[in-house]
């Protein structure tokens, strides 16, 4: 038993001492797997998460160092401390305000229902009666399907990833997601994809921060960072780059 | 249908090699942290040492009983939450961890049964002309179980390579986290995923291609 735990032990050491190297860096966590906000091309980062998070950093005067994780992974990383924020479009909501502190909102958006080309019996939202709709794990865009009066009706998958190609390959008939990053992928990627319907739910996403005294600072230099970039056009400058439009302002 | 995007694919190859060698040493550190922590786990079954034993026992049960992803979640995730200093777990050492203790347990028992199916009379024909019970064990049991328990070995090693992919869950980008990043970015499914596989398949294979060729030297005693 001794010998066991002393090996384990060892072994932990052993693999995690770099860690114990000094921390300055602001550690942000993104999935990179949402196109066209955070995606990976040729090995290189990039997206409209990373051109915000950057200009903020530059802004503080601090480097960034991004971490990517599985979507359901993020949170779990930001509660237990290996991140001090995530950069993934995260929408604020009521539970998430109870266990995070939000900086103030960078993108404005409304949820979309999306189907297959030429599917024409889904008009919106409340055509998805009696339909699969597929959600991200861990996505908001889950609770907010289940807040419909006719929740029960809907037959809601969620998925760790992959939710626009299973709606191509009609496994599912919808996905449902943030208007902007649906009609990108529709302009950009080889996928027949339709918009069903006008946006049925506004959102506002941010960053959370962990609720403790570091994490209240740090949200309020991030909000300085936000406001100084609004200001100056420096986020309507990256939001057209990428959209072609300003979804950072209301 | 569509067609393939073949440049897309030789492209992305460079890229995706470069993510292999964390895959193998995931795969090769477990192991060998798993083969160790196996072997003492089957001495413990085999000769019965009390308390011990019953460690060995219910470690044995709840990690073949479990999911290894909920392993992950627990040491990554979970820990830290009841043992804040526990956060310096990163992602690679939790993988470790995981592979290691999961896999540990499976082989424990493959390890035990190869022991335990050497003849009984030779350990009596070897106790009666005086060796010691570490003489036993090294020069009589543990060629003959290692010769019986190599495949099974090999093939958790195997496993172990394949159930790396779920270390981008804790945001260790390996092969498959780095595959599934690209595609998300193209949106080249079944190109980026055919490629991963094909990496997968080939250190498989070669994996296999040693596997003969040491089944066949430790067979050479035994050959006519």
């Amino acid at each position: 038993m001794k010998t066991l735990l002393a090996t384990v032990l060892v072994l932990l050491s052993l693999v995690s001492a770099p860690l114990f190297a000094e921390e300055t860096k602001l550690r942000v966590g993104m999935s990179g797997q949402y196109f066209p906000f955070t995606f990976v091309e040729q090995d290189t980062l990039k997206g409209f998460e990373v051109d915000v998070m950057d200009a903020i950093a530059e802004e503080m005067g601090r480097e960034v160092e991004y971490r990517t994780a599985a979507f359901s992974g993020l949170f779990g990383m930001l509660g237990s401390g290996r991140i001090d924020t995530v950069a993934n479009q995260i929408t604020i909501t009521e539970e998430r305000e109870k266990a995070y502190l939000f900086s103030k909102p960078y993108v404005y958006d409304g949820a979309q229902v999306v189907t297959k080309q030429g599917n024409d019996t889904i008009n919106g939202v409340e055509d998805l009666k009696g339909k699969t709709v597929a959600v991200n794990l861990g996505s908001n865009f889950e609770a907010l399907l289940r807040e419909l009066p006719y929740a029960d009706e809907i037959n809601i998958k969620t998925y760790d990833s992959n939710i626009e190609r299973d709606t191509a390959l009609g496994r599912v008939d919808a996905f449902v997601m943030d208007r902007v990053s649906a009609s990108q992928i529709i302009r950009e990627k080889p996928l027949p994809l339709q918009l069903a319907g006008p946006t049925f739910s506004s959102i506002a996403n941010a960053y959370p921060f962990p609720n403790t005294d570091e994490g209240r600072a740090l949200r309020d230099e991030v909000n300085a960072a936000l406001s100084t970039l609004r200001q100056n056009g420096t986020l309507k400058a990256i939001s057209e780059k990428w959209f072609g439009t300003d979804i950072t302002a209301p | 249908m569509s067609t393939l995007d073949v440049d897309y694919m030789l492209g992305l190859v460079p890229v995706l090699l470069g993510y292999l060698p964390l895959t193998l040493q995931l795969a090769s550190i477990g192991m060998l942290l798993a083969l160790i922590l196996a072997c003492l786990f089957a001495v413990v079954r085999v000769l019965k040492i009390p308390v011990l034993n019953q460690f060995t026992i219910v470690f044995i049960s709840f990690f073949r009983g479990t999911p290894l992803l909920v392993q992950l979640f627990l040491f990554y995730y979970g820990l830290p939450q009841l043992f804040s200093a526990l956060t310096v777990i990163d992602g690679i050492t939790a993988t470790i961890m995981g592979l290691t203790m999961h896999f540990a347990a499976y082989m424990a028992e493959s390890i035990r049964a190869a022991i335990v199916g050497v003849d009984r009379s030779q350990t009596e024909a070897a106790l009666s002309i005086g060796m010691t019970n570490g003489q036993l064990m090294r020069r009589i049991i543990l060629p003959q179980a290692t010769r019986v328990a190599l495949p099974t070995l090999m093939n958790y090693f195997i496993d172990m390579i394949k159930a790396t992919s779920l270390a981008f869950t804790l945001g260790v980008t390996e092969l498959m986290g780095a595959t599934q990043k690209e595609a998300s970015g193209s949106f080249l499914y079944f190109e980026a995923f055919i490629v991963a596989a094909v990496m997968y398949w080939i250190v498989v294979e070669i994996l296999s291609w040693l596997q003969g060729n040491l089944e066949t030297r430790l067979n050479k005693a035994y050959s006519r």
